[in-house]
């Protein structure tokens, strides 16, 4: 090897060092894959639940100036999806809220531009038309009773589930005793990936086999 | 980050160097300098065990004595591996499905010493030790989210080398070492624990 070549061969292993240093990893990958995170109360005893009560559409988080939601066929599908695998965990569903153990919330994140700046993990409860607390009786607003982290992404379904038996006569708020949070639903077009949804769905309830009734004899 | 700017800092003015000084090929008088790209084979470690080229070595020398040398080094490496979609406990009642990707990027840099034969000839075989601080980025990526723990450790590195000096009167040649690593950094990420990390290398490059 000539010293000029050795020359060209120390200039570029010095590029490639001025280029290269922290070499991050691919995501492509990470970008077509759904996310399922799922979260609990530990002190809550799911097995003692009896009735749920699920609206028929979800709500959506855009940024829209009045509340909208999303009650096509595809939504329908979602929502006798989270019913299927509640039926299954031995839950009877009601038609009426008052007499339900438990009531499940299901919102989509369209578009988080809105609230992009909000550096709260539960910015969506800021937003003015989200799940009101009263929609679910006499109740001024909502806690978890567990440290809980979301994300902020467009294309992402979060599903809660409240415990409406109140404990004592004076409680006022509302806890979220169950959240799933599912991310990655959407496609290079910008619409749901219906079957990545579904599918993201029974993996919330195959990861939370908590959520069982137990069976009276 | 910062460390990285640094470094980019210093190899932007170690090439300006280059350029001007190649009718002369010893920079510093009685000394050495070494340019590596290194391939990085993590030892015992399940966090990201995939062997990689992603790192290089940049270190310098002064002859204390003929044969024995001392002087800084750093160099940084990232090795990769990835996960398919599995569901983690993470304590607390919290769960997550997701597939990720894992990083561990070391950055070591300290002192190092190396005894040296044949100093006139074309072959000049070495033994090395490297023993310095070493900075330990230890990072899950799974859907937008990059999670991760820097971490510090204590580090120690044998090697084994030589340069080829096609004229020994002119010293720039070719280097070639292996080498092991060992690094006292641990680190959590999500479920995940790594403790100490262990390395077998191999790296090519000039000296001069």
């Amino acid at each position: 090897m000539t010293v000029k070549k050795i020359h060209f061969l120390a200039i570029l292993l010095l590029s490639i060092a001025v280029v290269s240093c922290q070499h991050d990893p691919s995501t492509d990958d990470l970008h077509e894959d759904y996310l399922v995170y799922t979260a609990y109360d530990t002190d809550t005893d799911f097995g003692g639940f009896a009735d749920y009560f699920l609206p028929d559409s979800i709500l959506l988080i855009g940024n829209s100036d009045k509340s909208e939601y999303w009650k096509d066929d595809e939504a329908r599908k979602i929502v006798a999806r989270v019913a299927e695998n509640l039926d299954r965990a031995g839950y009877n569903r009601v038609e009426d809220k008052d007499t339900a153990d438990i009531g499940l919330q299901l919102s989509y994140v369209k578009q988080v531009t809105y609230y992009a700046g909000y550096d709260r993990p539960y910015w969506w409860w800021y937003y003015p038309y989200y799940w009101s607390p009263g929609y679910w009786g006499d109740w001024q607003g909502w806690y978890y009773p567990y440290s809980v982290y979301y994300g902020y992404t467009a294309g992402s379904l979060l599903i809660e589930m409240l415990n409406l038996e109140r404990e004592s006569p004076t409680e006022t708020r509302l806890p979220v005793v169950w959240d799933s949070f599912m991310g990655g639903l959407l496609t290079s077009s910008d619409r749901v990936n219906l079957s990545r949804l579904l599918t993201a769905v029974d993996q919330a309830f195959t990861q939370s086999p908590y959520l069982q009734r137990k069976q009276s004899r | 980050m910062n460390i990285s700017k640094h470094i980019k800092t210093l190899l932007l003015a170690a090439t300006a160097l280059l350029g001007v000084r190649t009718a002369s090929a010893q920079l510093f008088p009685n000394s050495y300098i070494n340019i590596d790209w290194q391939v990085n084979v993590p030892l015992g470690c399940d966090f990201a065990s995939k062997t990689s080229g992603w790192g290089m070595n940049f270190e310098g020398g002064y002859f204390l004595t003929p044969n024995f040398t001392l002087g800084p080094f750093i160099a940084f490496h990232t090795n990769l591996e990835s996960f398919p979609r599995q569901t983690i406990d993470l304590g607390g009642g919290t769960s997550l499905t997701t597939t990720q990707e894992h990083s561990v990027y070391q950055l070591p840099f300290g002192v190092s010493g190396r005894y040296n034969w044949c100093k006139k000839s074309v072959f000049q075989p070495y033994v090395g030790m490297k023993m310095g601080a070493n900075y330990a980025e230890v990072s899950s990526y799974y859907y937008v989210i990059q999670q991760y723990d820097d971490t510090w450790g204590f580090y120690l590195s044998p090697e084994l080398g030589a340069t080829i000096y096609p004229d020994p009167s002119y010293r720039l040649g070719i280097h070639f070492a292996l080498y092991y690593s060992f690094a006292t950094n641990s680190g959590d990420v999500l479920n995940y624990s790594v403790n100490n990390l262990n390395n077998f290398g191999i790296r090519l490059g000039i000296a001069f």
